[in-house]
């Protein structure tokens, strides 16, 4: 049952010996564990800030005055404002780029979910010819690069009156989603025992009623590893979004996000409240599913 | 049913019955499952793909539709002689090289470290996947606000702190613009490889490093002969999928320095854009792209290969 649930790394040798061994330890040893712990949360604390400073940077700069943003270097602000927020709600179309992320990323998540679990579901259950065809082709995609894909593609979305729409965006999305979604879920898949399905079979249930009632609930961690990854590829994406899109209207938030470097050149307070704002749901999503994230990427990591 | 059951007892066990014309119709059910996401798969990728190779094979500029025409290897023949392709391979090298070497290297002494059962634990690996969820728009232009020599906040602290005299030009000064990508891009990237070394790591049995220890293994030897030789095949897989990433990244260099200056950081999947969309040479362009394809693929064989490899271990 368990050979995506990956548990957490266990307590490695050196602390358990600790553990065992208690206070009986020779003080010159328990000196050494000291100053190991020391110098692991010194360096860990080095490069947590490294990771999350620039992040930090930027949102306190959100609330700073424009003039405090030139030379303050105080990560709290002394006089915290919200005028860079206001100036980007009521001075750009934010909110619509909010939106369109968000319809585009929803929609990519959903459908990344429906056809992947198929997908996944029949790499699984049967041994088809193409069985590894399939399956390579769905990562081989990963390799080619988007530049090479987005001529043609624009052609071809141009063709079908797609482009410059939200719908060019799911699509493709959708398309780089699957590779993750498929190989993920028949992982997950592989795991559930097939006695449940046999007796379902049985009793005259179809095979999409099985999936549906018996393997997806069973499935839902690496459901949610799905979710928030095809989430954070479609919300964060920027090049085929940069080549399909050119109405303002129908913008995704990165896209706006760099169109502010224009109209707003250097007005930093101003881009930075954007960025946090853009930042904000998935940074929120992130927190709260980290842990079934985390085992999903070392599952998906083992696994390639 | 039956024939499923017997495949997945002996998973290495080839079929039997292949020839038999009864194989479409039992597994009917398998290909209408996979043919939505063929559809995608086709649509969107590999008819694209196929009429895109052929405008790597023609002379097709946007200024001059009329002068379209096939014309054979003269791409890649021009490609050789361009001082800029190999100026932007060279970058591309650089570039890969330098960030997923040294977001290896950083994720395996974060990993290493979070190996342990200690408080915080879960805060700082919470932390430090930080850089992973923001969009990656929103972290250059951020980055290249602090890099930024008017106030970019790094100048300013250097400045402050008198370690400089004048503002150090990040951005512009070629060397350092090249440097400041690879930073970012390990930024961006090293959280990823932590999580494969912290999953490389979980599945090392705890009685071989207990058994090293016994037999008198400093830690060092620990790490050399046990550790490292049991999570580099799991990790190499991700990092050859992170170079392959790295290699085709177009935003990084593309919103942090546009490629300047003077091209210096303007890798060959940067200049294939160039070309195909602001000089508007799509054929060009496009063998520039189907080289930058050709040398992933080969990579990608590699990673195919590794793959099925630790298929069988596993």
């Amino acid at each position: 049952m368990t050979p995506q649930g990956h548990t957490l790394p266990e307590a490695p040798i050196a602390s358990r010996r600790l553990a065992r061994a208690g206070n009986q330890l020779p003080t010159s040893v328990r000196v050494k564990r000291l100053a190991e712990g020391a110098v692991r949360h010194l360096i860990l604390l080095v490069i947590a800030v490294f990771a999350i400073g620039p992040l930090l940077w930027a949102i306190s700069s959100a609330f700073k005055s424009d003039s405090e943003i030139m030379t303050g270097l105080n990560i709290i602000p002394a006089h915290p404002t919200l005028q860079h927020f206001r100036v980007v709600l009521e001075q750009s179309q934010f909110v619509t780029w909010f939106k369109n992320s968000l319809l585009v990323a929803g929609g990519t998540t959903l459908l990344a979910i429906a056809i992947g679990s198929l997908g996944g579901y029949a790499m699984s259950r049967w041994r088809f010819r193409g069985h590894a065809l399939y399956g390579n082709s769905l990562l081989v995609v990963q390799m080619f690069p988007g530049v090479m894909l987005a001529i043609p593609l624009y052609l071809l979305l141009t063709k079908y009156h797609l482009i410059d729409t939200l719908w060019a965006l799911l699509v493709t999305y959708l398309t780089f989603a699957l590779a993750f979604s498929v190989w993920m879920l028949k992982g997950y898949f592989d795991g559930i025992p097939k006695e449940m399905e046999e007796a379902a079979l049985i009793d005259g249930a179809g095979r999409l009623r099985i999936l549906w009632s018996i393997i997806l609930p069973l499935a839902r961690p690496g459901i949610v590893s799905v979710a928030v990854f095809a989430f954070l590829l479609a919300w964060n994406e920027f090049f085929f979004a940069y080549v399909f899109i050119a109405s303002n209207h129908n913008f995704t938030l990165s896209l706006g996000m760099y169109s502010f470097i224009e109209q707003f050149s250097t007005q930093w307070g101003n881009i930075m409240a954007a960025g946090t704002l853009a930042t904000l749901p998935v940074l929120v999503f992130f927190f709260l599913l980290q842990r079934a994230l985390t085992r999903g990427m070392m599952a998906g990591a083992t696994k390639g | 049913m039956q024939d499923v059951v017997r495949v997945r007892r002996h998973p290495t066990a080839r079929r039997q019955d292949t020839g038999k014309p009864s194989h479409w119709r039992k597994n009917a059910m398998a290909y209408s499952l996979i043919l939505p996401s063929l559809v995608f798969l086709f649509a969107i990728v590999f008819y694209p793909l196929a009429t895109g190779l052929a405008e790597g094979f023609r002379y097709h500029s946007r200024v001059q539709p009329w002068l379209t025409r096939f014309n054979g290897l003269d791409n890649y023949v021009q490609a050789l002689h361009d001082h800029d392709v190999w100026l932007a391979l060279r970058t591309s090298l650089i570039m890969t090289v330098g960030i997923v070497g040294l977001s290896y290297l950083l994720g395996l002494v974060s990993g290493l470290l979070l190996n342990h059962k200690f408080r915080m634990r879960g805060l700082y690996r919470a932390l430090i996947l930080v850089p992973w969820v923001v969009p990656p728009v929103v972290s250059y232009i951020s980055w290249q606000w602090m890099l930024n020599d008017q106030s970019g906040l790094i100048d300013v602290l250097l400045v402050k702190l008198h370690l400089v005299d004048s503002p150090v030009l990040f951005l512009s000064n070629p060397r350092l613009a090249m440097a400041s990508i690879i930073v970012v891009g390990v930024w961006s990237r090293f959280p990823f490889m932590m999580i494969t070394v912290l999953a490389a790591l979980s599945s090392i049995p705890d009685d071989l490093n207990e058994s090293a220890a016994l037999d008198g293994a400093n830690r060092w030897q620990t790490f050399r002969y046990i550790t490292m030789p049991l999570i580099l095949p799991v990790t190499v897989v991700a990092t050859l999928l992170q170079a392959i990433w790295t290699f085709n990244d177009f935003g990084l260099p593309f919103v942090l320095t546009g490629g300047g200056p003077a091209n210096s950081t303007t890798p060959l999947i940067l200049l294939a854009y160039k070309e195909a969309f602001q000089r508007f040479n799509i054929g060009y362009g496009t063998s520039l792209a189907i080289i930058s394809m050709v040398l992933m693929l080969l990579l990608g064989a590699i990673y195919l290969r590794l793959q099925k490899k630790q298929g069988v271990y596993q």
